[in-house]
C-alpha cells in the first residue's frame, strides 16, 4: 500500500517538475512581450493626454524619449538573453531526461534489491512476542526464590538462587546481599558450583583478580567434564586473566583453511597442550580438566593411546566419574585388535566401569573376552548373556555374540 | 589578481593544517577523551551537603579535612558505569579501611536509597546532590566521579569515569600508604 502512495507521489512530483521544464523553452522569450506591450500601452496614453491637452507638448516629448530609452534597453536585454540561453540539445532536454531518469533508476533499485511482499512490521507487533517468549522475569524469580526461602532459610540451593538472580537484577554486579546469599549457601553445602562462580566474579569486580582466578581455576578442576558452565567459566578466566583470545585473523584464517591445514592446526594445539601439561609440576589438581580435555582431543584424533594415557593422568588427581571411566575403558579397547583379548591396563580399566555401572555393555562385551581368553568360559558366558539381554532385538552384532556364547560352550 | 589566487591556496592550507594535527593526534598518544582537571594538587573545596541516610547528620567540610584521607564518590542510581566501580568502592571501605564519602548527584535521595540498599552501601558518609551545586564546585563533569583528598585536605587524585582494579591497586592504594 505505502509502496502505490510513493509511486503516485513521485509520479505527481515528476510531472510537476517536467512541465514547466517542457515549456520554459517555449516561454522564455515571453517577457520582452509583455514590457512591449506596457510600454506601447504608455506610448498611447501620452499621446492621449497630449491630444487632450493635459501635458504640455515638451513634457510630452520628453516622456516618450524615456519610454523610447526603456524600450531599446529591453531589446538589448531580450537579445543578450536569447544569446546565453541554453541551446544545444544536451543542455535543453538534460533537465526532462533528469527529472524522469533518477526516479525511474529508483524504481529499478527497488525492484532489484527491495522487497515490495515483504508484510509490514509495526513496532507495537515486534516488540510483543519478544515479551511473551522471554523467561520469567527477574522480578518473579527473586519473588519465587524468596517464597522458597521464607519456608526453608536454610535452602543451599535457594540461597544460591537468589544471590544469582539479585546480581542479574543489578546487570552483572555482584552485590553485596548477593555475596551474603552466595556465602551462606556455600557455608550450607561446601563446592556449590554457582556460589563459588559468582563469588569469583564478586573478587574479580572488586578489584581482586588473582583471588577471582584462583577460586575459578580450583572449580574448574573440580568440575566434571561435561558440566553445562564450563564454558562460560572458561571464558570468565580468559577474561579476567588477560589471556589472549583467539584474534580475529587467525578465526578466519581457520575457517578458510583446508581440512588437511586445520587437522594439523588443531594437533597442533593439542601437542602444545600436552607439553605444557607434562612442564607442569606433576600432581597439580587443577590441571585434571586440562588432562581430560587432552584425553578427548586425542580420541577424536583417533590417538587412542595417547587418549589413554592422558585419561590416566588425570584418573590418578582424582578418581573418574562413569561417563569418563567409559570413554577411558574405549580408548584402551580401541587399541586391541578385533577378536583379541584386551590388555591388563584395559582390563584394569573395565573392571572399574563394571564396577560402577555393572550393565556397561562396553565392559560386559570386554570383560566377557577377557575371561575367555583366561580360560574362565563360564564367567565369559555369564557376561554374553546378560549383554544378549541387553541389545535391541535387531542389534547387528547379535549374531556374533551368540555364536561366542555357543563357542564358548554356553 | 595575484592576491586573488593566493586566496584559492587557502582552503589546501587549512586541510594541511586540520591533516597535521589529526595526524599529531593519532601519533602522540594524546587520549581526546580526558579532559584533566583543575582539582589536583589543590585545597579541596567546601563540601556541604544534605544527608542522604535518615537520620545522618548532614555532611560538613570537617569530614575532609579530618586529618585522615578520604575517597569522595559522585554516584547516581541512573548511572550504569556507577554499578561496575560499586564492589571497588566496597571493598576499599571493607577490606582496606578507606573512609568513603558518596554523594548522589541529580539523583532523587529515594532512588539513590534503594540503589543503595539493592546493592550494599559503602560509604560512611552519603550525601545528595539533587540541584549539581556542589559539583559544580568540585569541577564535576558527570558520575561517576571520584576524588582522593589527603590528610592535609588537598586533592591528590581525580578520575573521571568509573574506577578499575588497576586505578585502585596502584594509584589509590599505593598512595593511601604512603600518606598514612
Amino acid at each position: 500500500m505505502l509502496e502505490f502512495l510513493l509511486a503516485l507521489l513521485t509520479t505527481a512530483t515528476v510531472g510537476v517538475l517536467l512541465i514547466p521544464l517542457l515549456r520554459s523553452s517555449a516561454h522564455s522569450t515571453e517577457r520582452i512581450d509583455h514590457d512591449l506591450a506596457i510600454y506601447r500601452d504608455q506610448l498611447s496614453e501620452i499621446e492621449h493626454e497630449r491630444a487632450a491637452g493635459t501635458l504640455p507638448d515638451a513634457e510630452a516629448s520628453a516622456a516618450r524619449i524615456e519610454i523610447e530609452r526603456r524600450i531599446l534597453v529591453a531589446a538589448d536585454h531580450a537579445e543578450k538573453k536569447i544569446a546565453s540561453e541554453p541551446s544545444s540539445a544536451v543542455q535543453r532536454f538534460l533537465p526532462p531526461a533528469l527529472s524522469l531518469l533518477i526516479p525511474l533508476f529508483a524504481l529499478g533499485l527497488y525492484l532489484q534489491v527491495g522487497r515490495p511482499g515483504l508484510p509490514a512490521s509495526p513496532f507495537q507487533a515486534r516488540i510483543a512476542p519478544v515479551e511473551q517468549d522471554q523467561q520469567p522475569t527477574v522480578a518473579q524469580v527473586l519473588a519465587a526464590v524468596r517464597a522458597r526461602l521464607a519456608e526453608k532459610p536454610d535452602d543451599p540451593e535457594a540461597l544460591s538462587a537468589l544471590g544469582e538472580a539479585l546480581t542479574v537484577e543489578a546487570d552483572g554486579t555482584v552485590t553485596l546481599p548477593a555475596v551474603d546469599a552466595f556465602r551462606k549457601a556455600l557455608a550450607l553445602q561446601p563446592g556449590d558450583a554457582r556460589a563459588l562462580y559468582y563469588l569469583g566474579l564478586h573478587e574479580a569486580q572488586s578489584g581482586d583478580s588473582k583471588a577471582a582466578l584462583e577460586r575459578w581455576r580450583e572449580l574448574e578442576a573440580r568440575s566434571p567434564p561435561n558440566a553445562p558452565y564450563l564454558g562460560m567459566l572458561r571464558a570468565e578466566i580468559a577474561r579476567v586473566g588477560g589471556a589472549p583470545a583467539p584474534s580475529k585473523e587467525a578465526i578466519e584464517a581457520m575457517a578458510k583453511a583446508t581440512p588437511e591445514q586445520r587437522q594439523a592446526a588443531i594437533r597442533g594445539m593439542v601437542e602444545g597442550l600436552d607439553a605444557k601439561l607434562r612442564e607442569n609440576p606433576a600432581g597439580r589438581p587443577e590441571d585434571r580438566a586440562a588432562w581430560l580435555r587432552l584425553a578427548n582431543a586425542r580420541k577424536v584424533l583417533g590417538e587412542n593411546d595417547k587418549a589413554a594415557e592422558a585419561f590416566a593422568k588425570a584418573d590418578a588427581l582424582s578418581p573418574l566419574d562413569t561417563k569418563t571411566l567409559a570413554d577411558w575403558a574405549e580408548a584402551h579397547v580401541r587399541q586391541t585388535a578385533p577378536g583379541a583379548a584386551p590388555s591388563l591396563e584395559a582390563v584394569a580399566v573395565l573392571e572399574r566401569l563394571e564396577k560402577a555401572e555393572p550393565r556397561n555393555a562396553l565392559a560386559l562385551f570386554y570383560l566377557g573376552l577377557a575371561a575367555d581368553a583366561a580360560g574362565n568360559k563360564g564367567e565369559a558366558v555369564r557376561r554374553w548373556k546378560t549383554l544378549l539381554a541387553l541389545l535391541p532385538a535387531d542389534a547387528p552384532i547379535r549374531g556374533m555374540l551368540e555364536q561366542k556364547i555357543k563357542d564358548a560352550g554356553g | 589578481m595575484r592576491s586573488n589566487r593566493l586566496l584559492f591556496l587557502l582552503p589546501l592550507l587549512t586541510l594541511l593544517v586540520m591533516a597535521g594535527f589529526f595526524g599529531w593526534s593519532l601519533l602522540s598518544g594524546r587520549d581526546p577523551a580526558s579532559i584533566g582537571s583543575v582539582m589536583v594538587g589543590r585545597p579541596a573545596p567546601a563540601l556541604a551537603a544534605p544527608a542522604l541516610r535518615a537520620g545522618d547528620p548532614a555532611l560538613t567540610d570537617s569530614l575532609i579535612r579530618s586529618g585522615k584521607p578520604v575517597l569522595l564518590n559522585f554516584f547516581a542510581s541512573w548511572c550504569a558505569p556507577c554499578l561496575s566501580e560499586h564492589p571497588l568502592l566496597t571493598r576499599l571501605a571493607e577490606r582496606d579501611g578507606v573512609t568513603v564519602i558518596g554523594i548522589a548527584w541529580k539523583d532523587k535521595p529515594d532512588a539513590a536509597r534503594a540503589w543503595l540498599k539493592k546493592l550494599g552501601d559503602p560509604f560512611k558518609y552519603a550525601g545528595f546532590d539533587l540541584e549539581g551545586k556542589i559539583a559544580l564546585d568540585w569541577g564535576l563533569s558527570g558520575v561517576p566521579e571520584t576524588y582522593l583528598i589527603d590528610a592535609q585536605g588537598v586533592v591528590r587524585l581525580h578520575f573521571r569515569g568509573p574506577l578499575t582494579e588497576r586505578d585502585v591497586s596502584d594509584r589509590i592504594l599505593p598512595l593511601l600508604k604512603a600518606g598514612s
